[in-house]
């Protein structure tokens, strides 16, 4: 029934990002000026220009230009990039792995790090583990993602040089592309140092980027923790005297994960957001820095492609939680059978 | 005399303290459960009947802001010669507990064989899951549930309130245990309900001379159940002997409004004599030695 459930969630996905190529195609078209101008430069003669929005059917009506572009999509085709000249398939599969890297990793530290802090601090309800959680955990949520990165880059950077400034790999290391993920490239090559240093680069912008996402995931876990302690089937473990570590574990734990992982995932998708301004802090080549480059630009068919991609990241990533909390859960998993 | 008692409580004494100062909430109290005998604890609301059973359990130690005194002895052990370690291992085993609402007290998201197997395995840590399979059929039929394999493969959220009450009557039952602590089972099931599980439990205990302190505000649901009474006022026995001896003979002028307010409350309700007369504070009444 997991593969129903995720069948059926694969559908809907279809239609909201059917939804969202029409509505950014729109917007895309109505901010002003005139994207074939814009992409021939000022020299460009004007029969010139009008080839071009020939080219990028510009002259045809909007409902038409939309079909092309749909049936384009199809074919996995998003068009060229006026600004980078090349497809934007192209571009997005070399810049989408740089933020994918760095956004799952980011997912990776609110997961091991939120849920552990909120236990521990559900723990020690009221002890100093708590108190010190609490104020930790009340800072990350308290500044957005960016200042997070102007922070961790002046200390740990900067000032104390433990870690890279820019880029996503020490620049004397070259590693062919395979998957465009840096860290599985390296591995790929068997070029054990070029890992270690793509994680090295990686871990602080990732770092900054989760640390709200961590300190909400532990404010979550804490409160969800205390509440599923004070709940009869946990008296009733340990009237059976189960021990309490079984009980932490498998009593109180697995009820209490279920908000969480929920907002963890809706937090993913912030992430993709945040993503930009940390890309730009960190001069990393990702795909959140390449949307607001392109945008800025007025490149069309970059913008609908990096938003379309953008959104199926974010709704696949929703898909997945769903699908985890849908395995916790007995009680989603059984009113889907009965469905 | 203590040595052959299955619980004895001596001058048993509970306050919880806060960053108000302390609160007494048990004064001084006596109880005694021989093998076998079932027992009723019964009193308003806030009068401690719940905290007892804890303490005898020891969840209610474990609490920092639990300050206890006076003796519980199990079995003709003390409590206080024993480690926690070593009363926790009683629990689950030698002593059992049935909760109030069965349907919030079992673990949702397992399924019931898997609370079953972890309860066996308090008893018999490297029971093997056909034996305990097979233990679970056998005592799921002794509380007349009649396709235990379709139960044990559920979810509590998928039986009904009377359903989750038997496997609950079940589980406390499935280690054999000495004494079976039951605090208000099944109030939060409807009347008729409440009523057949109680007859259920009544005749598993009987059957297995298991000993038993039920808890209750409801001097009606007592009578049917209970050999022996303690009515319990604000921390303090107040009243206690024969079920029989006590309905025909109440004495204590808290007993008599209890026993009123008995066609009120044959429901869930909770008695409502709060309006606090000086004579509720006249001594302990002990049927027993009246009798003897
Ligand atoms: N953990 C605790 N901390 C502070 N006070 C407590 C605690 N547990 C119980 N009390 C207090 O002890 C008193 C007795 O509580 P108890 O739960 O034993 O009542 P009860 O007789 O079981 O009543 P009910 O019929 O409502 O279950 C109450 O006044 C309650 O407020
Ligand atoms: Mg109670």
């Amino acid at each position: 029934m997991i593969v129903s459930r995720v069948a059926r969630r694969l559908g809907s996905t279809m239609l909201v990002l059917l939804g969202v190529s029409l509505l950014i195609f729109l917007i895309a078209r109505v901010i002003p000026g005139d994207p074939a101008r814009i992409a021939l430069g000022p020299r460009a003669t004007e029969e010139q220009v009008i080839q071009m929005r020939e080219v990028l059917h510009l002259d045809q009506p909007v409902i038409i230009q939309y079909g092309h572009f749909l049936t384009e999509l199809m074919q996995g085709d998003l068009g060229i990039s006026l600004y980078t000249n090349r497809p934007v398939m192209t571009d997005i599969a070399q810049f989408l792995p740089a933020t994918l890297e760095l956004v799952l990793l980011a997912g990776f530290f609110m997961v091991a790090l939120g849920l552990p802090l909120g236990v521990l601090a559900a723990r020690y309800r009221g002890g100093w583990p708590d108190n010190l959680i609490r104020v930790i955990t009340l800072l990350t949520v308290s500044a957005p993602a960016f200042v997070w990165a102007v922070v961790l880059l002046l200390m740990l950077s900067y000032f104390l040089p433990l870690f890279p400034i820019a880029g996503r790999i020490h620049e004397t290391i070259s590693i062919p592309t395979v998957t465009g993920f840096m860290v599985i490239d390296t591995l790929l090559a068997g070029h054990w140092r070029g890992f270690v240093s793509a994680l090295h680069h990686l871990f602080l912008p990732a770092f900054a980027l989760s640390l709200s996402g961590v300190g909400q995931a532990a404010r979550l876990t804490r409160s969800n923790m205390i509440e599923t302690y004070d709940s009869p089937y946990i008296e009733m473990a340990q009237s059976y005297g189960f021990p309490e570590r079984r009980i932490a574990r498998s009593y109180a734990l697995k009820p209490s994960l279920i908000p969480s992982l929920t907002i963890i995932g809706l937090d993913f998708a912030a992430l993709l957001g945040n993503a930009f301004l940390v890309e730009n802090i960190f001069a990393w080549p990702g795909i959140s820095r390449y949307g607001v480059g392109v945008i800025l630009q007025k490149d069309l068919n970059a913008i609908v492609g990096t938003v379309m991609i953008i959104s199926a990241t974010f709704l696949i990533a929703n898909i997945i939680v769903d699908v985890l909390v849908t395995l916790i859960n007995p009680r989603i998993r059984y009113a889907e059978r009965s469905r | 005399m203590t040595q052959d008692l299955t619980l004895s409580i001596r001058n048993l004494t509970l306050s919880f303290t806060n960053w108000e100062g302390s609160t007494q909430v048990l004064h001084g109290i006596d109880l005694d459960i021989r093998p076998g005998e079932r027992v009723a604890l019964v009193g308003e609301s806030g009068s401690g009947k719940s905290v007892t059973a804890r303490i005898v359990l020891g969840t209610l130690q474990e609490l920092a802001s639990a300050t206890i005194a006076g003796e519980v002895i199990v079995e003709g052990r003390r409590m206080q010669d024993m480690t926690p370690a070593e009363w926790r291992s009683l629990r689950g085993t030698d002593i059992s507990m049935i909760f109030q609402d069965p349907t919030v007290a079992l673990n949702p998201v397992y399924r019931i064989s898997r609370q079953f197997h972890e309860v066996l395995r308090r008893s018999q840590p490297s029971i093997k899951r056909r034996e305990a399979e097979e233990r679970c059929v056998a005592i799921l039929a002794d509380v007349s549930i009649g396709d235990p394999a379709r139960v044990l493969e559920s979810y509590p959220f998928q039986l009904s309130g009377g359903m989750n009450q038997r496997v609950m009557i079940a589980m406390a039952l499935i280690n054999e245990p000495r004494l079976l602590l039951a605090d208000e089972p099944g109030t939060a099931l409807d009347v008729t309900v409440q009523a057949q599980t109680l007859h259920l439990m009544r005749e598993l205990v009987e059957r297995r001379g298991t000993s038993v302190l039920f808890i209750s505000h409801n001097l009606g649901v007592v009578r049917e159940f209970a050999d022996r009474l303690y009515v319990i006022y604000k921390g303090r026995i107040v009243e206690r002997g024969p079920t029989k001896a006590i309905f025909e003979n109440p004495r204590h002028p808290y007993t008599r409004a209890l026993l009123a307010a008995i066609p009120r409350l044959t429901g869930s309700g909770i008695p409502d004599i709060d309006e606090v007369s000086e004579a509720y504070h006249e001594p302990l009444v002990d049927h027993e030695n009246i009798a003897a």
